[in-house]
């Protein structure tokens, strides 16, 4: 057994709740922190844990984020062995059919992850948002020669019903999963992140694929399945910055803690191995003007600012003009804040015009999506 | 169509005091995201030429550095490649080490190539070239050699000890000259210049006789004056950004905060590429005071910096000053440090409280890795 891991994101879901920012792209596809894509973070983290591997699972909106993941170049996946490959629904001898469900996908995929030779299967969702090895967790899969093993984080209790829970022995065995529970057990929440053993995996899916009453989805059917028939399931505990940002305020969240709050997720401590890694527009330098003002926050290459932002994401070739003010703002890839133009508490979404003096959201602290389309 | 290899000539470039002993001159920072040779490298993307040659003079190693497989400016690397050439045998003799004996060095490329034509151009003219008019006039001109030239009106301030051209009536060059002082109008050699592979060969070939010290840029000037070769000439309209000097280099990269300078210089139609670096975006400190200049990702800023230029991953912590200055990647500035007008090459630390200042017209360099 040469331990093999192959690595598979699931990346194909709308992400509804980002309202008008998927309109036309896929959420992991949504920009983040000024110059990342969500899914860099899950991929950048597979090649930096040496995972070169990987089936990235798309659906909704696939053209766009396929034409993003390209060959895999962008996070050093084109190298010998290396292959990155984009699995979208097929036709087959069997039919075509959409994904139904997360465990469904990998399902119609289990010819790849045979010729892939795979021993451990690394299920990742391509919209959460950490840096991290997967090493550790592989290896705690392995020693303990679970079937499965699932990582969780600890979450604020009065959150918990929001999450998978997961109730564990003193071995951080799991002995009970309750999803989205309305009396959680404990605040250990499943991170949808999951270490198969791929035997074991492949032949769960094959049962799956027969049973008509099952949603075919991890969380819903696979794990309560496998608890059922008493296969042995290890809790890894992951410590550390962790955010599924399923909504326009939780992602907005998410990429002020990146410009805040270094505690949290420190893109900036000089670890070069676990490098957040995307792609690299050919914009010209960032640019600050005479009058330009900029304070806590981040700005990629190509931003160019002669207005006042603070606690700002800035993207690049977003343009502040002249004596404008954006006050907690996520301002996306393109956009342009024109003249005079006041806008708080908002994510402006890529490529969206605000016009001179407008006044946008100055009075409320509930952030508002602006989305414009020429 | 013609096939056309363009080369990027690193030999005989000018010396840029610090900046040039520790690495090639194509190889340094500009505007805190840019190697000079970017915009060299740029215009043949631009221009569609996909197989790109490096006559590296020295130093290589900065020059592979940067280009590494050189996907950063061609769109197919199998279709397409950037090749390094060096002049094994005399690579240590200066006098010896020119581009003509590099190529002679490499002959068998240079005859081999899948080429009609070669593209010359040097790293130390900053421009937005499309060359593909430059080749159209020289296949139609008939002529051995085409050399691109700019109209200035400012000779003397922008290109002095450039090769000035004078013209004949037909538009060929007739003599070279060297730009002196109190020169105002004048026609400078961009040395760009197109030449078929039959002219290139018999070029070097006739240096041999002529004397092995000779470069492309000298045997050119020869073969014009004993009319062995005819050479017409092409005229490029745009701005050009010569970095001729140290001094050229710090007042020009100043010129480009100005956003009339920039929007001539990197034009819509035409990025100029190069090489990630995998670094974040720059984050701005609660107190930081920036204004009117270019900071490059990975930086991060919680002190003031006005008129000056930031590269990658430098830090300019609280209460220091920094204005009139150019940063290299990895700077450090202490806390409560003042900078003015100084140039801080790579991994320089500039620890608390100190002050430094230059003068507007004499930036004070500071050589890399120095703690002060």
């Amino acid at each position: 057994m040469n331990n093999k891991v192959v690595a598979m994101i699931l990346a194909g879901g709308k992400g509804t709740r980002l309202e008008s920012l998927t309109k036309k792209v896929a959420k992991p596809a949504v920009s983040f922190a000024a110059r990342y894509r969500i899914i860099d973070f899950p991929l950048s983290n597979c090649a930096n844990s040496g995972i070169n591997t990987i089936g990235v699972l798309t659906q909704y909106e696939s053209t766009s984020l396929d034409s993003y993941l390209g060959n895999g170049e962008k996070w050093g996946l084109n190298g010998v062995h290396a292959l990155m490959a984009t699995l979208s629904p097929k036709q087959t001898e069997e039919g075509s059919n959409w994904y139904k469900g997360t465990a469904d996908a990998i399902s119609r995929n289990i010819d790849f992850l045979d010729n892939m030779e795979a021993d451990y299967v690394l299920i990742l969702s391509g919209d959460h948002i950490y840096k991290t090895k997967y090493n550790d967790m592989i290896d705690l899969h392995i020693s303990s020669g679970a079937d499965v093993t699932i990582s969780c984080i600890e979450v604020d209790p009065s959150e918990a019903s929001r999450f998978g829970i997961v109730i564990t022995d003193e071995k951080d065995r799991i002995v009970e999963f309750q999803e989205k529970p309305r009396k959680p057990k404990s605040n250990l929440a499943s991170m949808g992140v999951y270490v198969f053993t791929w035997k074991v995996l492949s032949k769960l899916l094959k049962e799956d694929m027969k049973n008509e009453n099952s949603s075919h989805d991890f969380g819903k059917d696979i794990i309560p399945a496998m608890l059922a028939s008493n296969k042995k399931i290890q809790a890894y505990r992951f410590k550390g910055y962790w955010r599924d940002v399923g909504t326009i305020a939780s992602l907005h969240q998410a990429n002020m803690d990146i410009a805040l709050d270094r505690h949290l997720m420190d893109l900036y401590d000089g670890d070069l191995s676990t490098r957040i890694y995307s792609e690299d527009p050919s914009s010209v330098p960032q640019y600050v003007g005479p009058e330009g003002s900029v304070t806590r926050s981040i700005a990629n290459q190509g931003a160019i600012i002669l207005g006042k932002a603070d606690c700002c994401v800035i993207s690049s070739d977003a343009v502040l003009e002249e004596k404008t003010v954006c006050k907690n703002c996520v301002i996306m890839e393109g956009a342009r804040i024109k003249v005079g133009a006041h806008v708080s508490n908002a994510i402006i979404s890529a490529g969206t015009v605000i016009e001179e003096n407008e006044r946008i959201n100055l009075n409320s602290k509930e952030i508002v999506l602006i989305s414009r389309k020429a | 169509m013609a096939k056309i290899v363009g080369i990027c000539n690193l030999h005989d470039g000018p010396y840029l005091g610090g900046l040039t002993e520790r690495r090639p001159l194509a190889a340094n920072t500009f505007l805190g995201r840019y190697g000079l040779m970017d915009f060299a490298l740029s215009n043949f993307t631009n221009s569609h030429i996909s197989q790109i040659g490096i006559l590296v003079e020295k130093k290589g190693t900065s020059i592979h550095d940067h280009i590494k497989d050189g996907h950063a400016w061609i769109p197919n690397t199998k279709t397409g490649d950037i090749r390094f050439f060096t002049n094994e045998e005399v690579f240590a003799d200066v006098k010896f080490n020119t581009d003509i004996s590099n190529i002679l060095s490499n002959r068998d490329y240079f005859v081999y190539a899948d080429a009609d034509y070669f593209v010359f151009t040097p790293p130390f003219f900053l421009m937005s070239f499309d060359f593909r008019p430059l080749i159209k006039a020289h296949v139609e001109s008939g002529r051995d050699i085409t050399l691109a030239y700019i109209h200035s009106n400012n000779a003397e301030a922008n290109f002095k000890n450039c090769d000035g051209l004078e013209l004949n009536p037909d538009g060929t060059v007739k003599d070279f000259y060297r730009i002196a002082a109190r020169k105002r109008v004048a026609d400078i050699s961009l040395e760009t210049f197109v030449i078929s592979k039959y002219a290139l060969l018999s070029l070097c070939e006739l240096s041999k006789e002529v004397s092995i010290l000779y470069s492309l840029r000298k045997m050119i000037k020869h073969v014009c004056a004993n009319q062995q070769m005819s050479i017409a000439t092409y005229r490029f309209d745009g701005v050009v950004y010569p970095i001729l000097s140290l001094q050229d280099y710090v007042r020009h990269s100043m010129d480009l905060l100005k956003y009339e300078n920039r929007q001539k210089l990197f034009l819509d139609d035409w990025p100029i590429y190069t090489i990630s670096h995998n670094t974040p975006p720059v984050l701005y400190g609660p107190k930081a005071v920036v204004q009117n200049s270019f900071i490059a990702n990975g930086s991060i800023i919680k002190g003031t910096v006005i008129n000056s230029i930031i590269s990658r991953d430098v830090v300019v912590k609280e209460g220091a000053v920094v204005k009139n200055s150019i940063l290299f990647t990895h700077t450090k500035v202490g806390q409560g440090v003042k900078i003015n007008h100084v140039l801080a090459d790579k991994q320089v630390k500039i620890l608390n409280s100190s002050e430094l200042s230059g003068e507007e017209n004499e930036i004070l360099y500071i050589k890399k890795g120095v703690i002060v």
